[in-house]
């Protein structure tokens, strides 16, 4: 039979197999998606949400000034006034004892000036919180002098993000070109387990005995497994955008090409794995070390920039730190073709995948003849 | 005709010698068996003829192909069942023999195969559901999709049941009737005795002995062993007593009312002891020639007990 149709009858088997393996289906496509969820749910919703701090308020000399400074003061959305009145004193210390409020905010007794006190539980004196509170009360009482003054002020600050390049980079789109470049990774590293298992069974040395190409075999497994990651992409893209709000702005062919080399780089990383490995619960247990170690090194749920400074370059050597920062490139901030940075990454995930390749290849040639027994 | 020719093989693995010195040649539809016990060098012997490993030293020849040459003209003229587990399980026996049948010109139909080993039934169950016996005959059938001339079958029936086992025999048996040239290792005597034309004993790497099972045993030791059962003790010490004094009889054994003897002459000692039994009314209630096997070939060669 001609080529082509070897091709067709195989990749149909390979086809077959993946549909009909339920971890290919757990590990490549459920757990990914509940790992994303989860951690959207989690971090995303939380970055969405302004902070606000819960205070007791105490006047116990109430006075035209204080009523009026009381009602600024609560209409502020960053402070959340406890019983939405003011409070004995008593009660305040009680409640910052016992945590009930962040901080208690003490008017001066007189109308004309006199100081405000903060009150705060002796625990969390250096707390953010507690630093919070007394910039937006200074803040406040700043501008309380000045309007007692009659004056406006002359300057203002104004707080602006601003990323390395979309202004929408948010941390639902950072996780979850993350999780697509997590997910290719332990696709290409987990997925070669059944190569493993052929071998153990005999199966590849059966194929051997046959006139079968196995270079067309081994084209049909690799396009099925680029088939699937490309699955992957769509599935966690499709999510993210329309469940969580992601913005994607997508340079097609820096992706294509990224997508290929990493897939490409990680399945070498498998097959490395599988030809160090006897049984498939040896290489899950190589590969689970090699994903464990990338998962968090990576920066695929959070910014490497966020770990320890003895760590990072630890991080700058992984494979999988610059796929997903391809992704990123190519995903979130459109990245075009003619950037260093992407080539550079590629040429990392590329001497990976060479080095796991040319090394896997040299042990099972060494192997193949202790592996007929 | 000879199909296949291999002369003076040798294969070492590190510091053991698997194979040491095999040579042998198989002829076309004959089912030519290769026993030995565990670690003789059958498998590591079959794969070098298989084109698997290439050995160290000797010749194969499939008439005037070689595998340094004709690797593909081999593969294609030969059908080889390795392990039962050499298959894809998640694909169901159909599957895979439609599969395997890509990847040669003139594959037979998939149907055909599945009926021979009798899987028709449980065509489109997954492999991985298929029972020992079941496994194993489609490995035949896998073996069989290229209508090869030369089939390889390693071991086709360790850890069947007697009924599994006994299928597969029906399926070799009709193979060989269909004109095929079969190659088979195992070792079960008993099986190598009742499918095989001739038989190859091996051991440490090197072939024992090799004929026709039957000219095999006959050319054991002419010594037999001979059992009678009696009515009485006294009988039987009377009787024991008599064939001690008979030439042909080696030597005797009692076990209560059973006599055993080892005679060179079976016919001659047999006789003399029923004239003495009919002259003395004796009555002789069981007598038995032990069969020789395979089994006793395989221990007057090697000096070594079976175990299977």
């Amino acid at each position: 039979m001609n080529n082509w149709q070897q091709f067709k009858k195989m990749f149909m088997t390979q086809l077959k197999l993946t549909l009909r393996e339920k971890q290919a289906w757990f590990w490549g496509i459920f757990f990914p998606v509940i790992l994303m969820v989860i951690f959207m749910v989690i971090f995303s919703d939380n970055s969405d949400d302004e902070f606000k701090t819960e205070v007791a308020i105490v006047k116990e000399h109430p006075n035209p000034t204080s009523d009026m400074l009381f009602t600024q003061l609560s209409q502020l959305p960053i402070l959340e006034v406890k019983s939405d009145k003011p409070v004995s004193r008593k009660q305040a210390e009680k409640w910052v004892k016992n945590k009930t409020v962040d901080a208690a905010i003490v008017f001066p007794e007189t109308e004309g000036g006199g100081q405000f006190l903060i009150l705060v539980n002796k625990e969390e004196e250096q707390g953010v919180t507690t630093q919070v509170i007394s910039s937006v009360l200074d803040k406040f009482v700043q501008q309380a002098n000045l309007s007692a003054v009659g004056a406006t002020p002359s300057f203002d600050v104004q707080f602006q993000s601003i990323s390395s390049g979309n202004a929408n980079l948010s941390y639902t789109d950072f996780l979850l070109t993350g999780m697509i470049a997590l997910s290719i990774a332990q696709g290409g590293m987990f997925g070669m387990v059944d190569l493993v298992e052929m071998r153990r069974k005999g199966l590849i040395k059966r194929l051997r005995m046959t006139p079968a190409n196995m270079g067309i075999f081994g084209l049909s497994d690799m396009i099925m497994r680029l088939l699937f990651s490309i699955v992957q992409i769509l599935l966690l893209s499709l999510i993210g955008v329309f469940i969580f709000g992601a913005n994607l702005y997508i340079n097609y062919l820096s992706l294509a090409i990224v997508f290929l080399f990493g897939a490409l780089s990680f399945n070498a990383l498998g097959y490395f794995i599988s030809s160090i490995s006897t049984t498939p619960n040896a290489y899950m247990g190589i590969a689970n070390i090699f994903s464990f170690l990338m998962m968090f090194l990576s920066g695929i749920f959070f910014p490497i920039e966020t770990m320890p400074e003895w760590l990072v370059p630890v991080s700058k050597v992984l494979p999988l730190t610059y796929f997903a920062e391809g992704l990123r490139d190519s995903m979130v901030y459109e990245t075009g073709v003619m950037s260093s940075t992407l080539w550079f990454g590629i040429g990392i995930l590329v001497i990976w995948g060479a080095l796991s390749f040319i090394a896997g290849s040299l042990l099972y040639k060494r192997k193949s003849i202790v592996a007929t027994r | 005709m000879t199909v296949l020719e291999v002369k003076h093989l040798k294969k070492s693995f590190g510091s053991i010698e698997a194979v040491r010195d095999i040579s042998f040649s198989v002829n076309a539809g004959e089912v030519f068996t290769i026993i030995g016990p565990n670690g003789a060098g059958k498998t590591t012997t079959l794969e070098m003829i298989e084109g698997l490993v290439p050995p160290d030293q000797g010749e194969i020849r499939f008439q005037d192909l070689t595998w340094d040459k004709d690797a593909v003209a081999i593969k294609k003229k030969i059908g080889v069942q390795p392990q039962s587990s050499a298959m894809f399980d998640l694909l169901t026996p159909k599957e895979n023999l439609d599969l395997f049948a890509t990847f040669y010109d003139q594959p037979k139909s998939t149907e055909e195969i599945l009926e021979l080993i009798n899987l028709t039934e449980h065509r489109n169950n997954l492999v991985k559901q298929l029972s020992g016996g079941q496994r194993q005959r489609l490995a035949i059938g896998l073996a069989m999709i290229s209508n090869p001339e030369i089939l390889f079958l390693d071991e086709p029936t360790t850890g069947l049941d007697p009924q599994a086992r006994r299928n597969i025999w029906d399926i070799i048996l009709q193979l060989k009737s269909l004109g095929k040239t079969i190659i088979l290792t195992t070792h079960y005597m008993e099986e190598a005795e009742k499918l095989s034309d001739r038989v190859c004993i091996v051991d440490q790497g090197n072939i024992v002995t090799l004929d026709s099972p039957s000219s095999l045993i006959e050319k054991l030791t002419k010594e037999r062993e001979v059992s009678l059962s009696f009515h009485d003790e006294k009988t039987t010490i009377e009787a024991e007593h008599f064939s001690k004094n008979l030439d042909s009889v080696i030597r005797t054994e009692r076990e209560d009312t059973t006599l055993k003897l080892w005679t060179m002459k079976p016919e001659d000692s047999l006789h003399d002891l029923f004239q003495f039994t009919k002259e003395n009314d004796y009555h002789v209630e069981q007598v038995s020639i032990r069969e020789m096997s395979l089994e006793d070939v395989f221990i007057a060669y090697t000096g070594k007990e079976w175990r299977d």
